[in-house]
Parts: C-alpha cells; structure tokens; sequence
C-alpha cells in the first residue's frame, strides 16, 4: 500500500495540465529529426503497401465494391494518421517506473493520468508543424486525393479528433500496466500488433476475412484508422457516419471508466524501484 | 577466464536478468511470435484474396518470409542491443566499456538480451516447416545447406547495417529513428518477392540498402526461380559471403567513429 500524498482519483487541473503540454510541445521540437525521419520512413511504409495492392488488383479496377484508387487513398491516409496518432505515453511510464521516479510523478497534486493526457495533448500540437514534412512525402509514397464529398471530409476531421482521443486513451491503458509486471515490452509488443494489425490500416476490413473481420469489429482499434479513413474515401462502414462517430464515442466511455477504474487499482499498488 | 569464456558468461548473465522477469519473458516470446505471424497474416490475407503476388504462390510467399523471419530472429538475438546504443552513450554507460579489456562492441552486444528473438525464432522456423512441403523444393544437400547458410548470412547483414548506422551515434548522439526505421525496411520489403516491385525499387533493395541479399535472392535459388531475378541468377548462392564481407566493413566503420566518442560525463 502506498502512503503516498499524490492524488489517485483524476480530477479537473487545468492550469498544471497546460504546463505539462507546453513541455511536450518543446519536446517535439527538440526531437525534430527523428520526427522528421520517422515520417519519411512511413513514406516508405506507405508505398510498399501501394504497391503490393496496385500488385494484388493487377488489371483489376473495382474489387469487392472498392475502386483501386479508393484502397490506395485509404491507404496513405491510414498510414499516415496512424504515425500522428501514435503515442509514447507507455514508454515514458515504463521508464519512469523503472528509473523510480515515478515516486516525483506521484507526488505532484495533479493526479498522475492527468499529467499523462496533457502531456499527449502537448505532443499531439508539437507534431502539427510536421505536417509540413509529413503531406508531401505521403502525396509522393503514396496517393492522396481530397476527399469524396464536402460532408465526407467534415466528418473526417470529426471523426480523427475522435480517433486521436481513443489512441491517448488505449496507450494509457497499457502504460498503466507497468505499475504490475514492472518489465513490460512483452505487453507492449502484443499491444503494438494488435493496435498495428486491428486499426486497419494495413488491411482495411473490407478485405479482411469473416472470422478476422468479426474480431477485428468489436476491438477499439479500427476506431483509430478504419472507421475515419473509410469515411474519407466515402466508402463509411456499415449503418453510415452516424453509426460510425456513435461507435467512436461509445469507446471513449468504455476507455475512460476503465482507464479510472485501473488507476485507482494502480495507485495502491506502487512499487518504487530504487530511491 | 578465455574470451570465449567470458562472452558465454556475460551472456548467460544477460539471460538470466531477462528471467527474473518471468512473465514478461513469456509474453514477449509470445507476444513475438504472434507479433511476426500478424505482418504474416497480412501477406496472408492479401495472397489468398488475390490467389497470387508477383507470380508467387501462397507456400512460396511463405518460404521467403520463414527465411527472413529467422535470420531476423538471429540478428535479434546477436546484435538487439544496437538499438538501444543511444542511451548507453547518453547515460555514459559506454565509459565503462572502454576501461574493459575487451571490444565495446562485444560487451555492448551482451549487455542485455531482448527475449522476443525467441518469437521470431519459433515463428520463422514454423513457416519454413510449413512451407517446405508445398513450396515444391528440390531439397539436395546444396540447397539446405544454403538455407542454413543464407539464414546466418541475413542475420550478419542486418547486423551490419544496424552497427553501420549505429556508429553515427558517436557523431549525432540520437539516431534511434534512422536505425529503427531501417530495421523496419528489412522488415517489410525482405518479406515480398521483389517481382511485384518496379525494377528501380529492386535495384535500390539491392545495392542502396542489402535487404534483397537477406531472404530473397537465396530463397529464388533454393524456390528454383533465379531465372527470373535482374542481376545474375547466382546471385543466391554468394548471399551468405556477403553478410560476411558487409559485417567485416562495418565493424571497421565503428572502430573509426567510435574514436569521436565523447563521453556525456555523468
């Protein structure tokens, strides 16, 4: 048991929050060329996979409803948003745990999770300018086209605000299960291939197999890629954007009681290494 | 105490700090294995889907990707530790190599063993015996004993791509997303018969960046299609040479820039 004077319920701290992110944003910039290649390396990403699917159709225009040049958008796309979307929130749990600072994380008065989303929020505006880099290299790798109709394109950006929060929401999930297994690259590297894999966005679910597609449909990864890619290239899942945005939302709920839930379990259950 | 003694010792210690952990060692052998077999499942999915890839078959498709699985899983298991060179510089760690009397490098590759190689292990070897049934190999004594070689040859290059890269850490100090990203290179394009590639990708895979030596050109040979490669349907058989002669010259790489080393003092 911890005695520990730090918060274990989350609550509203605004101006700590804003600190914390001003922090990330500052970081982003100091890791600017790793951003940087890290988003030509997706580029390559991107046109391996053009080309296997350009391969796969062959003389093939429309496969299963899906026009080549709609899998090929949907792909860049896909891609793409799942390097902005990616987070580090895990890795910095791990190693704070493991170096015992986490003792200092603890003890600040606002509530550790809440720390980590503000701070997901500073990395999510620090990588913003890398847009600049990241649009042409996708447009170059891959195929990008405006999207399929004004409305289609608004619920986009609806669609991947929704998304950004249940990418922070899962990897906080899983960073918090370092506060029991302490060395946890073996749950990291199941989270990554089911995160990489379920999001879709190496197959989108159209193409994916029945008994895949039916598993793949109740997990929350195809809410980070799927669900708002496929509505940019006009090709929604079934029920429409409604359902879709509905669904997106439906998961925030579940992650945010769960992600409650465990950090009242986590915060009993502190182990401080070192110190 | 030998050299060879205290390697083995160095790395058994390296084995057993893994093990103290021992959840987390099953669920990263695990978590490898399934790991591998999803970016297989991807391969998989598309191939059967479309019957064919580059004129590749489903068994096929599957021998190059074992192939490149377990020589990956090698490399992994030798050389994992390059990928965390950036902390060990920053933190100063690698001071206490050079007051060792023996090579940075060595004492770098046994500092800690990344299980999940053992994932990669078990499920390349898997899809080789999958695949050697239906891939419809003629199996002489030439062609096994160039899959072993080819493996231990993949492992080498990849290797000596990471020291390669590694080694301008000692001059840029973070360089953990170039060195991350051409891992992922190897990763994804060493996996697909470069048939289904334009020919200027080819060239790139082969002479830019070694990939194509690793799993593919050694798995036409042994498959018997090396008629259709662009350079010389030979070419398969020197793989495993090559791994040997490019770690050679990386590791001559890092000894020069390991010069520049400066330490973070701390």
């Amino acid at each position: 048991m911890s005695n520990l004077p730090g918060k274990s319920t989350i609550t509203l701290d605004l101006p700590a929050w804003i600190e914390y992110a001003r922090v990330h944003v500052r970081q982003a910039y100091m890791y600017r060329f790793n951003v940087v290649v890290a988003f030509l390396l997706t580029g390559l990403t991107i046109y391996l996979l053009t080309v296997v699917w350009r391969s796969a159709y062959g003389d093939q225009r429309v496969v299963d409803g899906i026009a080549l040049e709609q899998i090929l958008v949907y792909l860049t796309i896909a891609n793409l948003q799942v390097r902005f979307l990616s987070q580090e929130v895990d890795e910095d749990i791990r190693d704070r745990i493991r170096e015992g600072q986490i003792a200092f994380d603890l003890n600040r008065p606002a509530a550790y999770p809440g720390q980590l989303m503000a701070g997901a929020v500073g990395d999510m505006i620090g990588a913003l300018p890398f847009l600049a880099v990241a649009i042409p290299v996708a447009f170059i790798a891959g195929e990008l086209r405006p999207p399929d109709s004004p409305g289609a394109g608004l619920a986009y950006l609806a669609s991947l605000g929704l998304a950004w929060i249940i990418a922070v929401q899962l990897n906080l999930v899983i960073g918090l299960t370092a506060f029991w297994t302490l060395e946890m690259t073996g749950f990291q590297m199941i989270y990554r291939l089911v995160a990489n894999f379920a999001t879709g966005a190496l197959i989108p679910l159209w193409f994916m197999p029945d008994a895949v597609r039916a598993i793949v449909q109740v997990l929350p990864f195809q809410a980070i890629a799927f669900v708002p890619v496929s509505i940019y290239v006009g090709a929604a899942a079934t029920g429409g954007v409604l359902t879709a945005l509905g669904l997106q939302l439906l998961w925030i709920g579940v992650l945010a009681l769960g992600i409650r839930w465990i950090w009242s379990r986590a915060f009993q259950r502190v182990v401080i290494q070192g110190g | 105490m030998d050299r060879l003694a205290i390697l083995r010792d160095m790395a058994l210690t390296s084995l057993q700090a893994e093990f103290q952990y021992r959840a987390n060692v099953i669920a990263s052998i695990i978590g490898g294995i399934i790991y591998q077999l999803t970016g297989f499942v991807v391969v998989w999915i598309i191939v059967d889907r479309f019957d064919a890839l580059g004129g590749w078959t489903l068994p096929e498709i599957t021998f190059l990707y074992g192939m490149r699985l377990t020589s990956h899983g090698i490399f992994y298991a030798l050389f994992s530790q390059m990928f965390d060179l950036d902390r060990v510089l920053i933190t100063g760690e690698f001071d206490r190599y050079l007051v060792r009397p023996m090579s940075p490098l060595l004492q770098l590759f046994t500092r800690k063993l990344r299980v999940n190689c053992f994932g990669d292990l078990i499920g390349g070897a898997a899809l080789l015996a999958f695949a050697a049934a239906g891939a419809g190999i003629d199996w002489s004594p030439a062609a096994f004993a160039l899959l072993i070689a080819a493996v231990i040859g993949g492992a080498l290059i990849e290797g000596s791509v990471q020291v390669t890269m590694g080694s301008l850490a000692f001059r840029f100090l973070s360089v953990q997303a170039v060195r991350a990203s051409t891992n992922e290179v190897f990763n994804l394009y060493g996996n697909y018969p470069m048939t289904m590639f334009p020919k200027v990708l080819e060239y790139l895979l082969t002479f830019a960046l070694p990939v194509a030596f690793v799993a593919y050109f050694p798995a036409s040979t042994i498959l018997g299609r090396s008629d259709e490669l662009s350079v010389s349907p030979f070419i398969g058989w020197l793989a495993p040479l090559v791994g040997v002669v490019l770690f050679t010259i990386a590791v001559r790489i890092w000894s020069r820039q390991s010069r520049h080393y400066q330490s973070s003092g701390s």
